[in-house]
């Protein structure tokens, strides 16, 4: 009974750690949702330019991590700045339908996905042991790994700078004011295309952070950014373009799926994650923090 | 004709039947996929278990291949088809992995990923000439008919359309039904037509590629989805050599048309106006 125990606690501690990177994708994810109201495929892009970034700065340039990250997350957010200004600024710029968004953002997640394949090779590369992986006693209770615990407290930490971002700065304001009408925002001065170029910027860079995770987590190779289809159903479990939700919605899959993979088995634990996709659209089909739509004729 | 060429010509059937399922659903009525790989893998299983195991004649096994894509649709339809945005997309894509998950994890069934041999090689050229020259003829009728209407309506503008008394969420779960019985058939004439599947066959690339099909050849036109289909699949088939370089091309493709030309190659344009243009050439626009 007693190794239950600890192994439910440790699949805990495991499901927290990872939900906690899921969350630093769908935050970015959903931040852009939330302005642009479109599902930006090509984030799972930022997350695989960030680790090879990172894998680079660390193997070729011998920088130390704390550089090695900074540069993978800069260099992130630059690639998601980019890709908007090529793929996304045209587009809507000239019309409002969001299908073309859509596509288009899949398109550049394709582009990007195989631009690795060719560049870099198919094959899995692991990052160097810059980050402690040794495994931690918790309360003599429970067994975990250094990198769990330092994972989910960086998230955490990047969250709440998140959060500081948003509530106390004047461009936080302003990304919450054109969450509401981005439309209105610029009217009242805001400088639109500035907006878009940070938040995409932040979504980039928090997605570098959970793409170095994920790369010392299962290795790193040019479809790591598949699994930001994890963060995605999280976003829409939460509910999509609510930040609470996005974290809330992360930290449940995160937990669901480590305790399926514990105690069922874990080929099931993707397809925990779909159920609970389903699940909530049949339940609650805006997500557990979603605004109730309500069109505007 | 040489083995290869009928082999081409049979697989631009297959893939011309699945993407205007796609196309129906994308084009007309404004909801984008990215899992239909998984109605066509539900059909081409379907069709192989009952040939192979049940020794079911192909013909109704392609038929019900069709069939449980479309219950599948509709189960997964209600409830996301309810929700505007791009909820759809999101449960399409989780749907289109679970689909294949299952079909990997159920050995007894499907025989996991090592896939399923031996399937009768069923579909030879004139069955997939004729499945294509029936369900395209369905196709155009049903885009010109009153369906075909409303489906554009729920395109265009979802408000207006209930606002006219259109039942638009049924309207949409429709279009889905439709595009996966489609894709159904076109996965279980390819079962037919490989003799053997495997689940990675119908993974996300394939639900990629089938949209890309569509976008390429212009969104809201079914002359235009067959000319994407014959470009692309030509295309794959010249550029075998350099395939590697093929899903970069796909995904430039994508953007490159959605930035330049979003309603394609043939956007807007139906094969009613290409009757037009023709006949006004021949009687000098006599007609009008």
């Amino acid at each position: 009974m007693r190794s239950s125990v600890a192994t439910f606690l440790q699949q805990v501690i495991n499901g927290l750690s990872l939900g906690s990177v899921y969350a630093l994708i769908a935050v970015g994810y959903s931040l852009v949702y939330s302005i642009l109201l479109f599902s930006n495929f090509a984030h799972g892009g930022f997350l695989v330019i960030g680790g090879y970034i990172c894998y680079v700065a660390l193997k070729t340039m011998g920088l130390n991590i704390w550089m090695a990250s900074l540069l993978s997350l800069v260099g992130a957010g630059i690639a998601a700045v980019l890709t908007e200004r090529i793929a996304y600024k045209p587009i809507r710029e000239r019309t409002n339908v969001t299908l073309y968004l859509l596509i288009a953002s899949m398109g550049m997640s394709i582009v990007i996905e195989n631009i690795f394949v060719i560049v870099a090779g198919g094959r899995f590369r692991a990052l160097p042991p810059v980050i402690p992986t040794h495994p931690v006693q918790i309360f003599n209770i429970a067994t975990t790994s250094a990198f769990d615990l330092l994972s989910f407290v960086v998230a955490l930490v990047a969250l709440g700078c998140l959060q500081l971002f948003l509530s106390r700065t004047k461009w936080g304001l302003a990304i919450r004011a054109a969450a509401c009408d981005l439309r209105t925002a610029g009217l009242m001065g805001v400088n639109v295309n500035l907006l878009i170029a940070i938040v995409f910027f932040t979504a980039g860079a928090l997605a570098a952070i959970g793409g170095i995770f994920l790369s010392v987590r299962y290795t790193l190779y040019p479809q790591l950014g598949v699994i930001t289809i994890k963060a995605f159903v999280a976003a829409v479990i939460g509910g999509l373009g609510s930040l609470p939700g996005a974290v809330v919605g992360s930290l449940i899959l995160g937990l669901a799926e480590m305790l399926a993979a514990g105690f069922i088995s874990s080929q099931m634990r993707d397809l925990v994650v779909f159920s609970l996709l389903v699940i909530t659209l049949l339940i609650k089909p805006t997500g557990l923090f979603g605004k109730q739509m309500s069109e505007k004729i | 004709m040489s083995g290869y060429t009928e082999g081409i010509i049979t697989l631009l059937c297959i893939n011309a039947i699945a993407a205007m399922g796609v196309s129906l659903l994308t084009g007309f009525t404004g909801i984008f996929t990215l899992g239909h790989a998984a109605y066509m893998a539900l059909g081409a299983y379907t069709s192989a278990i009952l040939t192979v195991q049940y020794g079911i004649h192909w013909l109704p096994a392609v038929l019900l291949g069709g069939g449980v894509a479309v219950i599948v649709a509709y189960g997964i339809g209600v409830p996301t088809l309810r929700l505007m945005g791009d909820y759809f997309a999101i449960a399409s894509i989780g749907l289109g992995e679970a689909i294949r998950l299952i079909l990997e994890n159920w050995q007894s069934l499907t025989r996991g990923a090592r896939g399923y041999p031996g399937i009768e090689p069923y579909t030879t050229l004139p069955v997939a000439l004729s499945f294509f020259v029936i369900m395209g003829l369905c196709m155009f009728n049903l885009i010109n008919s009153h369906y075909g209407r409303s489906f554009k309506a729920c395109r265009d503008d979802y408000m207006a359309a209930s606002l006219l008394g259109f039942h638009t969420a049924r309207l949409r779960v429709l279009s889905l039904v439709i595009s996966a019985f489609y894709c159904g058939v076109a996965g279980a004439l390819l079962a037919g037509f490989l003799s053997f599947i495997q689940p990675i066959m119908f993974d996300m690339l394939k639900s990629t590629e089938l949209t890309a099909v569509v976008v390429f050849g212009g969104l809201g036109s079914m002359v235009g989805t067959l000319v994407g289909t014959l470009i692309i699949t030509l295309v794959t088939e010249l550029f075998r050599p350099i395939s590697q370089y093929r899903m970069l091309i796909y995904g430039a493709v994508l953007v490159i048309i959605m930035v330049l030309r979003p309603e394609g190659i043939m956007g807007g344009l139906d094969g009613r106006w290409l009757a037009k243009k023709v006949f006004r050439r021949k009687d000098h626009g006599g007609t009008a």
